[in-house]
């Protein structure tokens, strides 16, 4: 076990909550556009006021753009431990439910129909995601259960099946396809308040589950031993899919696809602080949040004035951390 | 066992061998009598072999003129009907749209995807390619017997020099003269309307979300250089990047352009994040530029030239 196990859960949160409090002061002090770190502060106090242009850079680039990363990656570990521990399997991540590929659907129906307007964009991608969601739902439900394995088989099928329509719409409207691309590529260029808007609808979301982590330590035992100790297992099954749904599909909505940080970061926290909920899902929500805010970051700077897609740069920060964490926690 | 298995493989292979030999065979018979038909009216311009060198600096030679022309990009459309070659036009892209006889033309599929197969079922003599995506296609297409020339300019003179290259393969040099004629006539007009203003910052948008710009080494570039401007995107590097927008609200242009068509609609520029307090948008110096007449590099350019530098130093058209 480690250090962070051991001192128990309340340290560990404190610790990552510094790491994010450090993370968004450097993301927003840190951009491509360089401002002194008194000007900076000058600013923050300022507010947003028209007629400056660095007050415009920091105040309707840079902060809605730290902002909306910052919830993405929260929203997206969320459901990743979510989903991980509800399907029991490790390769799991917020996209296997053909939520994303739902999104993405949406999100190409609304470039090939020209709503040039943004906001329907990201409208129909969560229509489309929760749509999806409907669907392998309703394959999954027997009898007023749900079967989870039928449900992954069936988020899989269905995220393939979203993927080829994509394809094929890329195809038959292909003054489109570079549109398309960069909506799946994912990215926080150009993000402002209204995208912060929407992520922030993530945040009871991302709250409701920390009220049922008993049920959820209790349910990793399997759905058997869970009913045997008397939780209402298809109640809070229920209650976490619809949760990890709407988290993927607002996150998707205002970011486009970004792998990485839904898969690894909750095993990153495991071998961190373990398998309590207690402890796992509020330090995935501020790990999460803490690797996208880095991921942009370095995607707005490390080449300026281009940028690197942040989906690159997850994988880049996370692969390494992941394979270390791996072997080290294999050692101990 | 094994001979068994090996007898069979054997069997299998020749099976295959003769197919392939058969379909191709086929083929060949078949693209014989579609060169012969379609060359039959040419031998008139007989006068030995014609040689150019192309966008990507390969010697491109054709024993005559060029008698059935595919082009693989709108922009090689429009240069051919230009020059005068477009009764010589045998397919075109689904993207064509101009002239407007071009949209009639038989599809090979888009600038993106075009289909080797149906190149060559149209037997050219000659194929206008594009760079970029299409680099990889030259090999296949020239294996296949075919003459390619690669329309790659990376500035506006290297547009009408390939155009005057078109003309020369397709035996149409009259026409081209014309088209270079009217091209070189709108740069010399533009530098004389603009030539002792000061270079105005200018940002040139290709794609709005994520954005992307014109960088340096394009024609866009140097034509906002002709047009009087300082490109912001070729700090940036070549071709075309993505660019920040903090960099950009940071760099506050003078003039912003954004191309506007079938690959990018730019929405309202103004009510972007942050762009509100661009220099460029207070003083109402926001432009949508079509395109057709700024990123296709084709006879159009002299129409987007004109265009840019009436954007860019709006006050040199009431001093001329």
């Amino acid at each position: 076990m480690s250090k962070l196990a051991r001192t128990g859960t309340w340290p560990g949160i404190l610790l990552v909550s510094g790491m994010l409090a450090v993370c968004l002061v450097l993301a927003l002090a840190l951009g491509p556009a360089p401002l002194s770190v008194g000007r900076i502060w000058q600013l923050l106090f300022a507010g947003p006021v028209p007629g400056d242009l660095d007050n415009a850079i920091f105040w309707q680039i840079r902060m809605p753009r730290v902002l909306t990363a910052a919830l993405v990656g929260a929203a997206l570990a969320v459901s990743g431990v979510i989903l991980q521990d509800l399907f029991l399997n490790p390769l799991t991540d917020p996209y296997v439910t053909g939520v994303s590929s739902g999104a993405a659907l949406g999100a190409t129906i609304g470039i090939v129909l020209h709503l040039s307007n943004l906001s329907w964009i990201t409208v129909l991608a969560i229509v489309g995601g929760l749509g999806t969601l409907a669907i392998v739902w309703m394959a999954a439900r027997r009898r007023g259960r749900i079967d989870v394995f039928v449900l992954l088989l069936a988020g899989v099928t269905i995220a393939y099946l979203a993927s080829a329509v994509v394809t094929v719409l890329m195809i038959k409207a292909n003054q489109d396809m570079t549109a398309i691309i960069y909506w799946l590529m994912g990215s926080f260029s150009g993000r402002g308040w209204p995208d912060v808007r929407i992520a922030l609808v993530t945040i009871p979301f991302m709250v409701l589950p920390l009220f049922f982590t008993r049920e959820m330590d209790i349910m990793l035992q399997g759905e058997k031993r869970a009913l045997e100790l008397g939780v209402e297992v298809e109640r809070t099954k229920r209650m976490l899919l619809v949760t990890a749904g709407v988290l993927t599909a607002l996150a998707v909505s205002v970011s486009g696809i970004i792998g990485f940080v839904g898969l690894v970061v909750p095993h990153i926290v495991r071998l961190l602080v373990g398998p309590g909920h207690r402890g796992l899902l509020p330090v995935s929500l501020l790990a999460g949040a803490s690797m996208m805010v880095v991921a942009d970051l370095l995607s707005r700077t490390v080449i300026a004035p281009n940028e690197i897609p942040v989906g690159v740069v997850t994988t880049f920060v996370g692969a390494p951390l992941f394979v270390y964490l791996l072997r080290r926690g294999r050692r101990a | 066992m094994t001979t068994i298995r090996f007898g069979r493989l054997t069997a299998a292979l020749l099976l295959v061998a003769v197919l392939t030999l058969g379909a191709a065979a086929l083929s060949a018979c078949g693209s014989g009598d579609d060169t012969a038909a379609s060359s039959s009216p040419s031998a008139a311009a007989a006068a030995g072999p014609i040689t150019v060198t192309d966008d990507s600096g390969v010697e491109v030679t054709l024993e005559q003129p060029a008698e059935a022309i595919v082009s693989l990009a709108p922009a090689n459309t429009e240069i051919a009907y230009a020059v005068g070659a477009g009764d010589k036009m045998v397919a075109g892209t689904s993207y064509d749209d101009y002239p407007e006889e071009a949209t009639a033309l038989p599809k090979i599929g888009d600038f993106a995807n075009p289909n080797v197969e149906k190149i060559a079922s149209f037997a050219p003599d000659l194929v206008l390619a594009a760079g970029g995506i299409q680099a990889d296609l030259r090999g296949k297409l020239e294996d296949l017997g075919m003459t390619v020339y690669v329309v790659d300019p990376k500035t506006y003179d290297g547009v009408i020099a390939t155009i005057e290259n078109v003309g020369k393969l397709a035996g149409t040099e009259d026409g081209a003269a014309a088209v270079t004629a009217e091209m070189t006539a709108a740069r010399q007009e533009v530098q004389d309307a603009v030539g002792d203003l000061p270079a105005a910052t200018t940002f040139l948008e290709i794609y709005g979300k994520p954005l992307m710009t014109a960088g340096a080494d394009t024609f866009i570039d140097d034509m906002i250089t002709i047009a009087g401007g300082e490109n912001i995107g070729a700090t940036a590097g070549s071709g075309f990047p993505n660019f920040s927008t903090e960099v950009l609200v940071q760099t506050d242009p003078q003039v912003y352009i954004a191309d506007s068509g079938s690959m990018s609609e730019p929405g309202e520029i103004d009510a972007r994040a942050g762009f509100g307090e661009l220099t460029a948008v207070k003083d109402g110096k926001v432009y949508i530029i079509d395109d057709s007449i700024i990123a296709r590099p084709g006879p159009r350019l002299a129409e987007g030239l004109r265009a840019l530098a009436g954007y860019i130093h709006p006050e040199a058209e009431t001093a001329q």
